[in-house]
Order: C-alpha cells, then sequence, then structure tokens
C-alpha cells in the first residue's frame, strides 16, 4: 500500500482540467476508497452532511454508510476509534473539522497513535489518517483559525503534511491514506476554492518530498501550506526588481525534506522561512536551525523567519490581515535580506 | 449478525475444564506478579510496576470468555490481562527487564506490553486511553464482517475520563460489539472511590449512554465468567456494547509492592479483601464441588513456577537492546 | 554599548613597530561604534592597517588624525552612554616619543582623580570615568569582524584576507558578494598591475540581478550609469554600457584595509601627507639616494630560450596543478644563482666596510595602491623555480591585499623590480637600502639577429642593474650582468 505514482505531467496544450482545493481533495479520497475496500472515513458530519466544507460531498452516496460514518461530536473516541481500526488493518480517515480541536483528542494523537508501532515494538503499525482544516484568512477567530503544524511535527511517530493547492490537496491526500503511518493532512481554509490543474486519475506525492515551486539564485523562500502561493506572488513583485527568488514547498514538515531546503540555501546563500503559526517555536525555527547545522558557511544573512506575530488568531479582518504573513511581508523579508550599500 | 443466541450459561453449572482454566489463569497471573514484584524489589527491573495481585478473577473470568480472535485494551495494570490472554511469560519477563527479546523489543516495557496475535492491543500509560481503542478494534471486526468482540478493561477511576464517556457513547451509537469491564478496585491510584465520584456503583453511568449493565463480585470468577460470557455472546450476536462493574481489590499498592508510607486504606479493609482471594474462592469451591482435586490443582501451581523460573532465567539471559537501533519502528516502511 | 568606559590603546603590528600615525580616525567624535567597528587607519612605517574598536562604546579621541605615538599610548576612548570624556589630567599622554615601552600602558597616576579599584566612579563633576589600572581586559588589537559565513568560506577558500575586503551588508557586514568583488578585481588588477586609481565612490546601488548580469557580460559596475532612484544601476543601465573586460583595479582592490575604504583619489589641490607607507617610501628612497653612490647600467638580453621554455611549461603543466613560472620567476632565480658567482652584489655597505652577505635573500617589489612593497623570498637560489614561482605569487598577493606581515618584507640581500608590465624597457631602480644593487626588469620585446645578412626576430628584454659605485665598480656589475643572460640563455638550469 506504500506504492507511491507520481501524477503525470500536466497536458502540455493547456487543455489541462483544474478543479479546486475541496474538489481536488474529495476527488483523490473517493479514489483511493474506490481502490482499497479498508479504507473509510468516520467524523461529524462526515456522510450525511457531506462535511461542513463540503470536502466529503457525495461520498456517502457513493460508500454508503458502513464506510461514510458519522460519529458524535468526540474527537477522542473518533480518533481512538481509528487507532483501533487501523491497529487491527484498517485505513481510517478520521476528519477532525477544524485543526484548533485537536486539543481534545491529542492523546490519542500524540500518546496512541504515534508511539504504538514503536511502543509495541513493531508489531503494528497505524495507517491513520487524519483531515482537518487549519489557516486563518476567514474571520473565524481564536479558536478556528491555527496552524498547529509544529506541535505535531514535534511528534516521532506521526506524520503532516500541508497542501498548497488543489494539486497536492489530492496527491498528499492519497499518500496520506496510503501510507502505514498516522498521517495528518492540514488542508487549508483559505485555499479550499482555490484552483489549479489536477490530473483526472489517482496519484500520489511523495511524503518527505520537498517540490521547489519556482527556481531563483537571489534568496530560498521556505513556505508553508498557503505561503507558497503567497511566496510565489512575492516572487513575480521582486522579479520586476531583478531579484529572483527560489521558492520551495516541503509539502510534508514531518519528515521534513531538509536536502531539498539545503541545497538551494548553499546556491543562494540566503534564506527565509514563511509560515502562518506564530514565530515563536515554529517550524521556521526548526528549520533555520537545520540550516545553520548544514549551511552555516553558505549563509550570507542569518535566515530570517516569518511567521504570525506571539498572539491568538484576532477575529476582525483588519487585525486578521495584519496578522497572517503575506506577499508583501515576503517580498519586504526578502529585501532586507538583499540590503546592500 | 446471523448467529443463534446462545442459551443463558448462568443457569448451566460451569463444567470443570473451565474451573481448571479459571484457576490456571489466575494462578499464572497471581505468580508471575508475585516474582515481578520480587525482582523489582530486588532492583533488577527499571521503570515502573503496577501489579494485578488481587483482581486475578476479573482477568481470568473474562479472557475464559473470549476467543483468541477478540480483541482486548489494557491498561496501566496490564500485566493480569496480557498473561490471561495468554501472552507468554519468557516475551513478559524479558521485556520488564528491558531486554531485546521482550514483548515490545525492550522497547515498552510493562505499560505497553502486547501481543496483536492474541488479539492484546497492549496495556496503556495513560488513563482511559485504551477505551476508545477498543471501540475501533470492535468497529474494524463489524467492518469486516467479522464477530469478533473487543474488550476493553479500565478501573473506577478511568470513568472520570472523558475518553470513557465519548467512547461508551460511541460504542452505544455505533452499537459496537465492545465490552466495558470496569474493575472496580476502590481507588484511583490512592484517592478512594468515595472521594472520586458520588456514585456508588460506577455501572450505573452505562445507562447515560443506553448501556445495558451488570454489576458482578470481581473476587468471584465464575461469577465473573458467566457475566462475561453472556456479554460477549449478546455483542457477538449484534447487539451492540455491554457494561460490566466488577468489585475487586488491590492487594499491593497503585505501584511497586509495598508503598504504604501513607495510610490511604486500612489493614482491615486489605484483610476483609484477602479473606476472600479470588484463588482460595475458586480453590475451596472446586474442591467442594469435586470439579477439580487438589493434586490437579498443585500441578497447575507447580507447573507455572517451573515456566516462570525458566521465562526469568531466559530474561536475565537475554541481550540487551542494541543502542544503534535506537531509531527502530519509530516509523512504518 | 559599554557600560564601563574603555580605553583605546595605539596597537602594535608586528615585531618592530615602535610608532604608529593615526592615519585619520574613521568615526566622528561622540558617534556610537559598535564592538568591531573600524575607528582608526593606523599607518605604521610599513603598513597601513583598520584598527577595530575592542569594545562598544561612544567614541572620543584623545589625540587628533596625524599625531604619531608610541605603541601602546591612550589615544581614545569608547565610553557609556552620557558619559563625559575623563579630563586631560586622566588622558595620560607619553612624555615624548617613545618615552613609553611598546606595550607600556598609560600610567594609573594620571587617572586616580576618577578611578577606584577598577569600578567606574563619580568625580566632583559628576562624570563617570574608568579606572586606569582596572580598566577591562583587553586583547591587542582587533575585535570581531563583521562578516557573513558565507563571506568567510568564501574569503577562506580563495585565500582572502577580509580585513582587505569592503563589508556592504546590513550594518557594514562583508558578504559573499563583497569578496567575489574584490576577488574579480584583484584578478583584474594582477594581470595588468597598474598601481590602484580609486575611481571614485565604490559603492553602486545595484539589485543582485544586475551584479549578476554584469559579472556574466563582464560589464564593470564602476563605469556604468545608474539611471534609477538614487543612482540605482538598472538592467537597461547594462545594456546601454560596453561589455569590456574589467580594467585595472576598479572600485575595490583594496590593497590595504585602509585603501578600501579610501574612497576618493588624491586631486589637484589636495596635499598627500608623508604619513604610513608614502612616508616610509619617501624616507628610504631619499636617503638612499643620499648615502649612495648609485649608478645605472642597461643590458640587453635575449628571452627565446626562456619564452620557448615557458611555452612549453605552460603546455605540458597545464593540468598537472603546478604553477608556471612567470618571467620575472625566471629573472629572479637569474639574478639569485648570479649572485652567487657575484657576492659583492649580495653585500651591504656599513662604515667599516662591505658585509658580504652569506645568505641570498631576492626581494622584489609590487606596486600597491599608495605605493610599493618588497616581499623577500628567502634563500632565492636554492629554490626550485616551482617553488619559488609559488611564493613570488602568494606574497605578491598578499601585499596587495595588505595581509603580508612585517616579516616578509624584512632580510633582504638584493632586489628585483619589474616595470616591464607597464611598457618600460629601461628605467634607474633605485637601492633599497642595505642592499648595494637593485635588478630592474624592462619590457618583453622584439629583438633582431643577424644571420648572415638577414633579420631574425628575437625576444628580448633590458636590465637595468643600478649598484651602489662605493661596493661595486662598473666591470664587475656588466660582468654580473653577462652571467645573469648567459643564465637566461640556458634556462633548464633555473628550473632546480
Amino acid at each position: 500500500m506504500t506504492t507511491i505514482t507520481e501524477a503525470p505531467a500536466p497536458a502540455p496544450d493547456g487543455t489541462a482540467r483544474t478543479l479546486t482545493y475541496v474538489k481536488a481533495f474529495n476527488e483523490g479520497l473517493g479514489q483511493v476508497m474506490r481502490e482499497d475496500d479498508s479504507v473509510f472515513v468516520a467524523g461529524e458530519d462526515v456522510a450525511g452532511y457531506g462535511g461542513v466544507f463540503r470536502m466529503f460531498e457525495g461520498l456517502l452516496e457513493e460508500f454508503g454508510p458502513r464506510r461514510m460514518v458519522d460519529t458524535p461530536i468526540s474527537e477522542a473516541a473518533l480518533v481512538g476509534l481509528g487507532v483501533g481500526a487501523a491497529a487491527r488493518g484498517l485505513r481510517p480517515v478520521v476528519d477532525l473539522m477544524f485543526m484548533d480541536f485537536i486539543g481534545v483528542c491529542l492523546d490519542q494523537i500524540v500518546n496512541q497513535a504515534a508511539k504504538m508501532k514503536y511502543m509495541f515494538g513493531g508489531a503494528v503499525s497505524v495507517p491513520l489518517t487524519i483531515t482537518t482544516a487549519s489557516g486563518a484568512g476567514l474571520g473565524a477567530a481564536a479558536q478556528h483559525s491555527q496552524s498547529l503544524e509544529a506541535w505535531l511535527a514535534h511528534v516521532p511517530g506521526l506524520k503532516v503534511v500541508m497542501p498548497c493547492d488543489a494539486y497536492t490537496a489530492k496527491g498528499l491526500t492519497v499518500s496520506a491514506i496510503r501510507d502505514d503511518n498516522p498521517v495528518v493532512v492540514m488542508l487549508n481554509k483559505v485555499l479550499l476554492g482555490s484552483k489549479s490543474e489536477v490530473p483526472e486519475q489517482i496519484y500520489g506525492i511523495p511524503l518527505g518530498q520537498a517540490h521547489t515551486a519556482r527556481q531563483g539564485s537571489d534568496v530560498t523562500v521556505v513556505a508553508l501550506g498557503r505561503m507558497v502561493g503567497e511566496a510565489l506572488t512575492a516572487a513575480a513583485e521582486l522579479a520586476a526588481e531583478g531579484v529572483e527568488i527560489e521558492v520551495i514547498d516541503p509539502r510534508t514538515v514531518q519528515p521534513l525534506d531538509t536536502e531539498t531546503v539545503i541545497a538551494s540555501v548553499r546556491r543562494t546563500n540566503r534564506v527565509l522561512v514563511v509560515h502562518e503559526a506564530v514565530t515563536f517555536g515554529g517550524l521556521g525555527a526548526e528549520i533555520a536551525a537545520q540550516i545553520q547545522d548544514a549551511a552555516f558557511d553558505y549563509l550570507d544573512a542569518p535566515v530570517l523567519r516569518i511567521g504570525a506575530p506571539f498572539s491568538p488568531v484576532p477575529f476582525s479582518p483588519v487585525l486578521e490581515k495584519a496578522y497572517v504573513p503575506d506577499a508583501a511581508r515576503i517580498a519586504q523579508g526578502c529585501r532586507r535580506l538583499l540590503e546592500r550599500s | 449478525m446471523t448467529q443463534d443466541k446462545p442459551a443463558n450459561t448462568a443457569a448451566h453449572p460451569i463444567s470443570p475444564q473451565v474451573v481448571k482454566d479459571l484457576y490456571e489463569r489466575m494462578v499464572r497471573i497471581r505468580l508471575f506478579e508475585t516474582e515481578a514484584g520480587k525482582l523489582m524489589e530486588a532492583g533488577k527491573l527499571p521503570g515502573f510496576l503496577h501489579l494485578y495481585v488481587g483482581q486475578e478473577a476479573v482477568a481470568a473470568g473474562v479472557m475464559a470468555a473470549l476467543r483468541d480472535d477478540d480483541q482486548i485494551t489494557s491498561t496501566h495494570r496490564g500485566h493480569g490481562h496480557a498473561v490471561a490472554k495468554g501472552v507468554g511469560f519468557k516475551e513478559m519477563y524479558a521485556e520488564l527487564y528491558g531486554r531485546v527479546t521482550g514483548a515490545c523489543l525492550g522497547r515498552g516495557g510493562s505499560m505497553h506490553i502486547n501481543d496483536v496475535t492474541l488479539g492484546m492491543l497492549g496495556a496503556n500509560g495513560i488513563v482511559g486511553a485504551g477505551i476508545p481503542i477498543a471501540v475501533g478494534a470492535a468497529f474494524a471486526a463489524r467492518y469486516k464482517s467479522e464477530d469478533g468482540v473487543a474488550v476493553t478493561f479500565f478501573g473506577d477511576g478511568a470513568t472520570n475520563i472523558g475518553s470513557f464517556h465519548e467512547a461508551a457513547n460511541m460504542a452505544a451509537v455505533l452499537r459496537l460489539p465492545v465490552l466495558f469491564i470496569c474493575e472496580n478496585n476502590g481507588y484511583a491510584e490512592f484517592t478512594p472511590q468515595s472521594k472520586h465520584m458520588l456514585l456508588t456503583d460506577v455501572a450505573d453511568r452505562a445507562a447515560a449512554y443506553g448501556m445495558p449493565s451488570v454489576i458482578v463480585d470481581g473476587m468471584d470468577a465464575v461469577a465473573v465468567h458467566r457475566a462475561a460470557t453472556e456479554a460477549v455472546a449478546r455483542a457477538r450476536a449484534g447487539e451492540g456494547p455491554m457494561f460490566i462493574e466488577a468489585k475487586t481489590y488491590r492487594y499491593y499498592d497503585h505501584q511497586g509492592v509495598k508503598g504504604l508510607r501513607h495510610p490511604y486504606r486500612s489493614q482491615e479493609e486489605v484483610d476483609t479483601w484477602k479473606a476472600r482471594d479470588p484463588i482460595d474462592l475458586l480453590r475451596d469451591r472446586a474442591l467442594a464441588d469435586g470439579t477439580a482435586t487438589g493434586a490437579e490443582l498443585d500441578d497447575i501451581e507447580r507447573r507455572t513456577r517451573d515456566e516462570i523460573a525458566e521465562a526469568i532465567a531466559h530474561a536475565e539471559a537475554s541481550p540487551l537492546p542494541d543502542t544503534a537501533d535506537l531509531l527502530l519502528n519509530v516509523y512504518s516502511g | 554599548m559599554t557600560d564601563v568606559a574603555v580605553e583605546v590603546l595605539l596597537p602594535k603590528i608586528g615585531l618592530t613597530m615602535q610608532e604608529g600615525t593615526i592615519d585619520e580616525w574613521l568615526v566622528p567624535t561622540g558617534a556610537a561604534v559598535r564592538e568591531g567597528d573600524v575607528l582608526l587607519r593606523l599607518a605604521t612605517d610599513k603598513v597601513d592597517v583598520d584598527v577595530e574598536a575592542e569594545a562598544g562604546g561612544v567614541f572620543h579621541p584623545v589625540v587628533p588624525a596625524g599625531t604619531t605615538v608610541p605603541a601602546g599610548t591612550l589615544i581614545g576612548w569608547l565610553l557609556a552612554e552620557g558619559e563625559q570624556p575623563p579630563g586631560p589630567g586622566s588622558t595620560p599622554m607619553p612624555a615624548g616619543s617613545g618615552s613609553l615601552g611598546t606595550d607600556a600602558a598609560p600610567s594609573a597616576d594620571g587617572a586616580t582623580a576618577f578611578a577606584v579599584n577598577g569600578a567606574v566612579s563619580l568625580s566632583a563633576n559628576g562624570a563617570a570615568a574608568p579606572s586606569a589600572n582596572g580598566s577591562p581586559a583587553r586583547t591587542g588589537a582587533g575585535g570581531r569582524l563583521l562578516s557573513s559565513p558565507n563571506a568567510r568560506r568564501v574569503a577562506r577558500e580563495a585565500g582572502v584576507d577580509l580585513t582587505a575586503v569592503r563589508g556592504s551588508g546590513p550594518g557594514g557586514r562583508i558578504v559573499s558578494e563583497d569578496v567575489e568583488e574584490y576577488l574579480l578585481a584583484a584578478a583584474a588588477s594582477s594581470t595588468a598591475p597598474v598601481p590602484a586609481e580609486p575611481l571614485g565612490d565604490p559603492i553602486i546601488p545595484v539589485s543582485p540581478l544586475v551584479r549578476r548580469l554584469a559579472k556574466e557580460r563582464g560589464i564593470d559596475l564602476a563605469h556604468v550609469r545608474g539611471t534609477g532612484a538614487g543612482g540605482r544601476i538598472r538592467r537597461a543601465d547594462l545594456d546601454a554600457a560596453t561589455p569590456a573586460p574589467i580594467p585595472a583595479p576598479a572600485p575595490a582592490p583594496a590593497p590595504t584595509p585602509a585603501a578600501g575604504r579610501q574612497a576618493t583619489a588624491p586631486r589637484p589641490g589636495d596635499v598627500v601627507p608623508f604619513t604610513g607607507m608614502r612616508g616610509a617610501i619617501a624616507r628610504r628612497m631619499h636617503a638612499s639616494l643620499q648615502e649612495m653612490a648609485q649608478l645605472t647600467h642597461g643590458y640587453e638580453v635575449r628571452m627565446d630560450a626562456v619564452v620557448a621554455l615557458r611555452a612549453q611549461l605552460k603546455e605540458e603543466w597545464t593540468d598537472s596543478g603546478l604553477p608556471v613560472p612567470s618571467l620575472n620567476d625566471f629573472l629572479m632565480k637569474a639574478a639569485a644563482l648570479a649572485l652567487r658567482e657575484h657576492p659583492l652584489l649580495n653585500a651591504a655597505v656599513h662604515e667599516d666596510g662591505i658585509h658580504l652577505h652569506q645568505d641570498v635573500n631576492v626581494g622584489f617589489a609590487v606596486a600597491v595602491p599608495n605605493g610599493l612593497l618588497v616581499p623577500v623570498i628567502e634563500d632565492t637560489a636554492a629554490l626550485p623555480l616551482t617553488e619559488l614561482a609559488r611564493r613570488t605569487k602568494e606574497l605578491a598577493e598578499n601585499a596587495r591585499i595588505g595581509r603580508i606581515s612585517p616579516a616578509q618584507l624584512e632580510g633582504s640581500t638584493f632586489t628585483v623590480t619589474s616595470l616591464g608590465g607597464y611598457g618600460v624597457d629601461f628605467f634607474t631602480p633605485v637601492i633599497n637600502p642595505g642592499n648595494v644593487a637593485i635588478l630592474g626588469v624592462g619590457r618583453l620585446k622584439d629583438g633582431v639577429e643577424w644571420v648572415d645578412d638577414r633579420p631574425r626576430r628575437t625576444q628580448v628584454l633590458t636590465l637595468s642593474l643600478t649598484f651602489d659605485h662605493r661596493a661595486v665598480d662598473g666591470a664587475p656589475a656588466a660582468e654580473y650582468l653577462r652571467t645573469v643572460e648567459t643564465l637566461l640563455r640556458r634556462p633548464l638550469r633555473l628550473l632546480v
């Protein structure tokens, strides 16, 4: 079940199909369910309602209540159900709706799902997928807007993926479900309606492999999730100024493809890490630390981190806009890194 | 489920085979635990040791009602469940010793002993955490159209934890084949039940989830076995989960053998419960009604002692894990 | 920012430095400096160096620029915020030049009005002052140079001394581009060793892209007029610029740290002071001509064999990693071997007579901005030519970037100087004090040899041997030149 097939290149004639992020996710999930009967979905409102973000629309109709299971609002029991079912050979997909809710089921994620294989001396695998919507930008305020990848990436045994567009939403979800480890798929709420080219057939995107979304020679920008798009916007702005930035999308933050980042930094000598999560203790800190470890002698400037300020996500749109990093801040950061008199 | 509903076994006398089976499971637990306690006091075992001594009737009574493909989840006090489910002494002692031949390759220790080939989905270091996992195991059985059941063991203290309530409700709502076995030993670690809940019978909580429940004498292996057999049959028949509260007692402290530095319970109370020791009770009864002879039961004990001595020697002779393998099994694949 | 005032003492650079001149204070009085910031340019008779602050603080000079003081003299203060400089009584100045030891610290006496056991105390007028006998620990000259790890790596790999590189990053940090630009300029200057002529403000506002394009197209940004905001060079400006090999040491070949920051060349009307190297050259050359009885022989030598051998080595050694000796290397080796046969030219004139040296240590003149340096190759005659070539190359580079140590400039017994690269055929070199002769090397050019009645093209150059007639007469000087020529005509001997 771990076979990964990278998607074929999009059609060169421009006829490639585009799909929204949420539909791409839905399509990938449906295709894996068709391919493998051991895959089922459980969570609140995933079946009858089709998911509050329409992530699971149409799946109940196709797969029936055996494989599309509505559950009470009981995240601990829900994830526990996933752990137990995974330990018994199924490939559960449990949906946590909002990432902020992991607080109420963290034990099952961190102490059970992540550690079971290890604690049991390798006797079981836990091929559990947890899907959840993360990210700010919709006025959902402090308890429905967080990006908590750093919490999860800190836990040995877990994998964490952060799709940045429709293409990766499908491919990473497929790979997450096929993977024999517990994988958290952090979908981004703001991106749900965003479109990109998505091949129709089923495809997986290898976990733990970063993708160079744009090549450039002046600054490496490592961007997580939605920040990939912001970085590409910043790249266009900077290109007009003669600055070419390289944008790296790790896609998977655990395991993290440090090699690709390091190789890029060795060429550009300047690096910026950007994520939606608060800067303090975020993935940026980890990536910065790894860079200084592996490429200290290649740095012409300190690694710059851009993240949210150290506060809960604010509600009022004006505050929220100021809170979440964007293309302008990324561009400004790059200019700062390149500053020379 | 199309299986016929079995007859009410409680009305039938227990067969001699079952009596000897229950006796053997209890003796195996008791001797395993007392030897483990001695090893710990001798400083030979690293880490924690939560001994099951006193509660043997519950593990033995339930496990004797299960098949190998039925799944259980256990607790931090999990040796009794593991032994009763058939996990080998060698793997268990070797794990307590932290040896690479242990049940968890020396990676888990006392609180993570498991044998998934026997349906033992692990002891668990987090109170209440095994309950939802059992619900998942039950879900898997039904998903695969199998008639296996899942049993989750937990203490009185664990019923104060959210995961118990969430899992109980979910099992009930999804009508999953789960047995909720509450081993009420009267204490949540060192806190008496009267101070951690206002109920006298934990079983009352099942009603909140529309789940039938029964209270049994947890010192009486036969009574536990009858209740479990009935609940298992019910679950296999697709009638949903059931809650069994077994009133029992923990002879040793929460952790280790003797830790009575703080007198949280009276000697009189301990003595009262010990006077109804589950092994003695079953032995007296078997000898009285002729289902077993003294020689047969002594033979069980002697064989068990030999097996334990051999297992401990094996554990002590086993190699330690190689530190080069520190990252073994963190991930699959 | 320091919380206790720190003294700035004139550092002692090298073993032989007795005194130094504060060429220029590089930070204004009252400016806040950080540890590692360059405080002043110090001129000694050998080299110019930049001296960095050992601590942060508000800078207050004690002596004005242009002052020459012994090493160890208090020359300034780094004060705490709001702190006043101590009064004159607390700033012990040397009683006179050389009256203090080279590593003498200021006397504690002068500061007794303020100091109590090394702690900062308040004087009667409320000013805090440092203790002279308990001031913070110091470790000679130099603090920390602001440079990026990548710049340090690139510099290390290229053998560049970072102190010679101008930092353009935030806060003056040297970044790798600074080193690369420095190397580029240095390479240009070594192919055409013209003394550096700073071409005005070397600070060119330019984007990385333009920098890269310029590098690719071989355009020297110093010669491109920027039309962007603040003179920023835009991509379009490059298109308008003539692609040309980067000329001479353009903006930044910073042969010494000082020159790297010296933004402007002397202009008509300026007074170029006799400080530092300029002063040393002036004194020494004047003394040389005053003291000695110098005259010069011109002597044309045939270089065909050397040129052919060199061409052959170039071809055969391409991938060997062996350094192909330059013409000058051949000439130095020839000069050195010839000195063994003519020891009178390898000598020094003292009052009691002519002292013939045991060793042959040939110095060679290297043009550097603001002057010239003469690194010395020890035991020159004994070195295989490859080793000689390696050393001359390394010493010349180090001299150009100001990384040469005083020891490497001492002990010459004879000197070779070349102006051939500048198109000079014949000249009258001035003897280095301490030597009795100096060999000038002229331009390699076509000569004519008559084979019967037919002219044949040859390669020749003119040697200009200046010698001190007090020690050497005209005939022996000419014999020496003939020996040199013989060696050059049969150059295989020079290889080993």
